[in-house]
């Protein structure tokens, strides 16, 4: 069954040993920062319920999709299931979009109004992150908006994550970057010099969370793949104030507009490549109506040097729209991990049709729109090597690779200027590898055998796991 | 209010923890650094402020408008 909000999944998680709750009073810096890190330095890392934030009356929840247990069980799998199984279950149900919302009159997000007086800096437990972050941030809300020249249009409504400084007591900075779905809406307004209308909602479905950092097109909708992936509708209710449509199940709605043809200083921010972003003139958000919970809870995200929370948030969402396009030309390939660092590494699993085919494979990658400016290290294997084992992974690299003519760079294409290394910043060199095995009419020099798996070791695997957790259980 | 970063004289108190009497928020109106008065000196006080993080006019100039503002549609 999916969950209907964010309190669902919580209780969910805490029944499978992955919520610690936090009790002792703690102080918002450092201790949020370091506890969002600490979590996410640990193996099955849980997520934490910090029930007392020193000044403040709300709760606030950290790193809730940070682990692969976490990120199984919100999609209603075994927290034990291996990775490429998470991966090819939800590449399944991603064939199921589009899936209409459903729409609800009442929900919990609508128990307190306030209109008056806004001070986020009190409705909210806000924190540092990273030490030198310019500000406190929302790093985990979805942003909601419609298109100015097509306001009834469900379809061009977007959802999506962008950072949000805290900037004033009703007042916030949005990065909109010039790719984002977000910056055609905010375009088409400020073109008119009208305000855009927009909606932010914290603490949600972990689902909506997943889709909402989701690429998708101009014409897709985020609620819609939510509810391909969590197999029901998902659910919405009207904002206040617009006709955006916001999720039922929120923990908080703060309604506004971003002010037209304004940009002011936003930054620095510590971003997923493990540095920080430079100070920025971003658009501002004007909030004139906030609307949330009676006791609230503030779920927010750490990122830092990898892996952190959101790059367990980011894994997915990256890898499976590459795997669809790549599929599409290529139906060999078996599977795509694109989850280094937002897909600037990437490694590939495909069976070849003739020699030469897996540097076709790794320039289609190339070719799609996330792969030609982010992918940097591309690594193809063969069908039968996971390439979500990175000893696998390592095994095709030392046994198949002949550097001499299986490794490949291509000088001065497209690259992500916040990958560090890019130079100039927004071009880089790419280097494909090479790792799967010669076919015909390639020269096939050595015929190699592999090693079976001998029988019954499935059998084996299950009695032994058995027999562990019964030592495990006496102790 | 002397802002720890940008050292102008622009910053002013946003909140008091509301509850109890445990901190203060402050805000620079000019480059929007906030800063609580529980965090320690290199991010709260002007003359220890971690000099690779300080703005000074030079970088208020350089600073990148993203996204940029586009042309105003005549017209309508
Ligand atoms: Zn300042």
């Amino acid at each position: 069954m999916p969950y209907t909000d964010l309190r669902e999944f919580l209780s969910k998680l805490e029944e499978e040993g992955q919520l610690i709750r936090v009790k002792e009073p703690v102080m918002p810096e450092p201790d949020l920062g370091a506890i969002g890190r600490a979590a996410s330095n640990m193996e099955n890392g849980p997520a934490v319920l910090v029930e007392k934030v020193r000044g403040y009356s709300q709760k606030v929840v950290l790193n809730v999709h940070g682990s692969w247990a976490n990120h199984a069980l919100m999609f209603d799998m075994p927290k034990d299931t291996p990775i490429k199984e998470q991966f090819l279950e939800l590449s399944r149900r991603w064939d199921n979009f589009p899936v209409p919302v459903r729409y609800v009159s009442s929900t919990p997000v609508k128990e307190v109004k306030v209109t008056k007086d806004i001070n986020l800096f009190e409705l909210l437990p806000l924190f540092r992150i990273n030490r030198h972050d310019g500000g406190f941030y929302l790093s985990k809300a979805s942003v909601i908006s419609r298109d100015p020249e097509d306001p009834d249009n469900f379809k061009k409504q977007n959802v999506g994550i962008y950072r949000l400084q805290v900037k004033g007591k009703d007042l916030l900075g949005i990065q909109a970057l010039p790719f984002h779905d977000i910056s055609i809406h905010l375009r088409k307004a400020e073109e008119r010099n009208q305000p855009l209308p927009v909606a932010i909602a914290i603490g949600n479905d972990p689902v909506l969370s997943f889709v909402a950092s989701t690429p998708l097109g101009y014409e897709e909708s985020e609620y819609e793949l939510a509810g391909a992936l969590r197999g029901e509708p998902f659910e919405v209710v009207k904002a206040e104030t617009s006709n955006l449509d916001v999720p039922a199940g929120s923990e908080y709605i703060l309604e506004g507009e971003i002010l037209p043809r304004r940009r002011t200083p936003e930054g620095p921010f510590g971003e997923f490549p493990g540095s920080y972003s430079g100070v920025r003139l971003h658009a501002e958000i004007k909030i004139h109506t906030v609307t949330h919970r009676i006791d609230p809870i503030f779920e927010n995200l750490y990122l830092g040097l990898p892996w952190t929370e959101i790059d367990y948030l980011q894994a997915f969402n990256t890898s499976i729209p590459l795997y669809k396009q790549i599929k599409a030309s290529m139906p060999e390939v078996v599977a795509v991990n694109a989850m280094y660092t937002h897909g600037i590494g990437v490694i590939i699993s495909t069976g070849c049709r003739f020699g030469g085919y897996g540097k076709a494979v790794a320039m289609r990658l190339l070719s799609t729109p996330h792969g030609m400016p982010y992918s940097k290290i591309i690594i193809v294997v063969d069908d039968f090597v996971d390439p979500f084992n990175l000893e696998q992974v390592m095994w095709a690299l030392t046994t198949r690779v002949r550097p001499d003519k299986d490794v490949i760079l291509i000088p001065a294409a497209p690259g992500m200027p916040l990958d560090p290394s890019s130079e100039p910043p927004g071009m880089h060199t790419k280097l494909i590898i090479d790792a799967t095995t010669p076919v015909p009419p390639d020269v096939v020099s050595r015929e190699v055998e592999l090693i079976e798996t001998p029988p019954k070791t499935e059998l084996w695997e299950k009695v032994l796991r058995d027999l562990q957790s019964k030592i495990k259980g006496r102790g | 209010m002397i802002c720890p970063r940008c050292d102008r004289d622009s910053a002013y108190k946003v909140v008091d923890s509301p509850v109890g009497e445990e901190w203060s928020v402050f805000i620079c109106e000019k480059c929007f650094y906030t800063w609580r008065s529980t965090e320690d000196e290199e991010i709260t006080n002007p003359e220890k402020f971690d000099p690779r993080f300080k703005l000074t006019e030079e970088s208020f100039e350089k600073m990148l408008c993203i996204p940029p503002i586009p042309p105003l549609k005549s017209g309508g």
